[in-house]
């Protein structure tokens, strides 16, 4: 008896908890549905966020033609990695003199050890500075440069001389540099590390902030690789960003000279955007 | 050959192209005149598929484009050339490459045979001297010229130009009709040229169909359009006074 009972209440639940579902379904979708009808700004995002990943699927495809993939990957790897190693030196080096002098100034504690400046110094670098910041600096940098030159393609006919030729233009175009860049990014990073703990030095050695000592013991002390690794997952995600957002504001781009000039800007602030917002994620997948 | 049949093609709620039907006939200049606006580069567009049609057939030697998967439109393209309105030559290759990227992107040809085709190519529209230059270090109708060689370069059967004569100088405009007729003749080429240049109409129309306000309203030869009663048409080509003192000499003739 009591077991008849239970089956029949077992029964009710279900039956109200699928009614409840499929009402809560419906009007959750009305609801939805109502928001996307008066808030067109939301429609305009869903489209450029649906047109983006089309994008990504024409993108990494198999290119037409291997040889010609290959003849434009050195290239772009010149274009975009190579030639940023001059800003990468010069922001880096004074990062990291700067950062070491304002470490020492800032800890100015008996209770620290001297060598914690040095330490700070090179925790700063590896965690954010040399795969975050430096990538934000290369997503003006690279970001606009991809835009730019996509974009101009675009509004002289050169991409549509491509299509019409046959040729996937997107793939052509686009995934050279996503390859070329997203190789390039961890020795940029490495590097940049490695100049950045440099201008550190440069502090120590030719001036009496920091004896020399202490700032080397400091950079060795309780130092994790894992770091180095968390650095170089995170760069490789945001040449991806930088590269893929700046190309597809460039490939979108319609009208004239001004709209090349706005899907640049709109290249560099969004892909910033989504860096900053990825470098959140990323921490807190991989070091919390 | 190609022939579209009832193409319409709207754009939000503007109707561009309204019931259009013509046929372009093979080692045939086809010009497409009209005035701006009136949907003449829609209609070029439509039937090289850069605009998706709302209703209508594109047949490519009895080929529908508007049936074509995906596949089968990149496979047709290799079949077509064309010349753009300003050129849209590659501006990080020099000519030579803007001639021969073609050939190394599709063809199975040595090396030795792409560089002879380039420069075959090169040669036919008589660039010789500026093969090695970039397209920002030549002139408009040099451009133009490197353009054609660009487009010629696969072999085409079918080639679209978009206003070649755009931005060229009178003297460089002839030189361009001459050698998109003679290349169209010598290849045997189905050639469509989008143009409202007059020059053109009268030097190289074997074909010519006249758009207004989207749709076909006449469709005839350079010599019958001096006995063409349609107002609109007359209107457009003969609105300058140079063309309506010839259209007269041509009546009294």
């Amino acid at each position: 008896m009591q077991l008849e009972l239970f089956e029949q209440f077992y029964k009710v639940k279900c039956f109200l908890f699928s009614k409840t579902k499929k009402l809560l379904n419906r009007n959750l979708r009305i609801v939805f549905l109502y928001f996307c009808r008066q808030n067109t700004d939301f429609m305009e995002w869903l489209k450029t966020v649906g047109q983006y990943f089309i994008l990504i699927k024409t993108v990494f495809t198999k290119p037409d033609r291997w040889r010609m993939f290959f003849r434009q990957l050195p290239k772009e790897m010149e274009n975009l990695g190579v030639n940023s190693l001059g800003i990468v030196i010069i922001i880096s080096i004074f990062i990291g003199a700067i950062m070491t002098i304002q470490t020492k100034l800032n800890t100015e504690n008996p209770l620290l050890p001297r060598y914690s400046t040095g330490l700070v110094t090179r925790d700063t670098l590896l965690l954010e500075f040399s795969s975050t910041i430096m990538c934000l600096i290369l997503a003006g940098k690279v970001g606009s440069n991809i835009a730019s030159e996509i974009g101009t393609m675009r509004i002289t006919e050169q991409i549509d001389a491509l299509e019409i030729m046959g040729v996937n233009s997107a793939n052509y175009l686009i995934l050279p540099k996503i390859i070329a860049f997203v190789t390039l990014m961890p020795f940029l990073v490495i590097f940049s590390m490695g100049v950045g703990l440099l201008g550190g030095y440069m502090v120590a050695a030719f001036t009496d902030v920091i004896t020399v000592s202490d700032y080397i013991y400091g950079i060795q002390y309780a130092f994790i690789p894992y770091y180095v690794t968390y650095a170089i997952v995170k760069s490789l995600v945001f040449a991806f960003i930088i590269t893929s957002v700046a190309a597809f504001y460039g490939y979108y781009a319609y009208g004239g000279a001004l709209e090349v000039g706005k899907a640049s800007t709109k290249a560099v602030v969004n892909s910033s955007i989504l860096i900053l917002l990825f470098n959140l994620i990323l921490t807190n997948l991989m070091l919390v | 050959m190609i022939e579209v049949r009832n193409l319409n093609k709207s754009f939000d709620d503007k109707q561009v192209l309204k019931n259009i039907s013509a046929v372009f006939e093979n080692g045939k200049t086809n010009l497409i005149i009209g005035r701006s606006g009136s949907g003449k580069t829609v209609l070029m567009k439509s039937i090289i598929g850069l605009h998706q049609v709302d209703s209508g057939e594109i047949l490519y030697d009895n080929r529908d484009l508007t049936k074509m998967r995906f596949k089968d439109i990149k496979e047709l393209r290799k079949e077509v050339g064309m010349l753009f309105q300003g050129s849209a030559l590659f501006d990080s290759l020099t000519v030579f490459e803007n001639v021969i990227f073609p050939l190394e992107m599709f063809s199975s040809m040595t090396k030795k045979e792409m560089i002879d085709r380039a420069n075959f190519c090169i040669n036919r529209v008589n660039l010789t001297e500026a093969k090695n230059k970039y397209p920002s270090e030549i002139s408009g109708g040099m451009q133009k010229r490197a353009a054609i060689a660009r487009s010629i370069s696969l072999n085409p059967k079918y080639l679209f130009c978009d206003e070649p004569n755009s931005g060229l100088d009178p003297q460089t405009s002839l030189v361009i009709d001459q050698l998109i007729k003679e290349i169209t003749q010598e290849f045997d080429i189905t050639t469509i040229i989008n143009t409202h240049d007059m020059n053109s109409v009268m030097g190289i129309g074997d074909n010519i169909i006249f758009i207004h306000e989207g749709k076909k309203e006449w469709q005839g030869s350079k010599d019958e359009i001096f006995d063409c009663n349609n107002q609109n048409l007359n209107d457009f080509v003969f609105a300058s006074d140079l063309y309506k003192k010839i259209k007269n000499v041509h009546h009294n003739f």
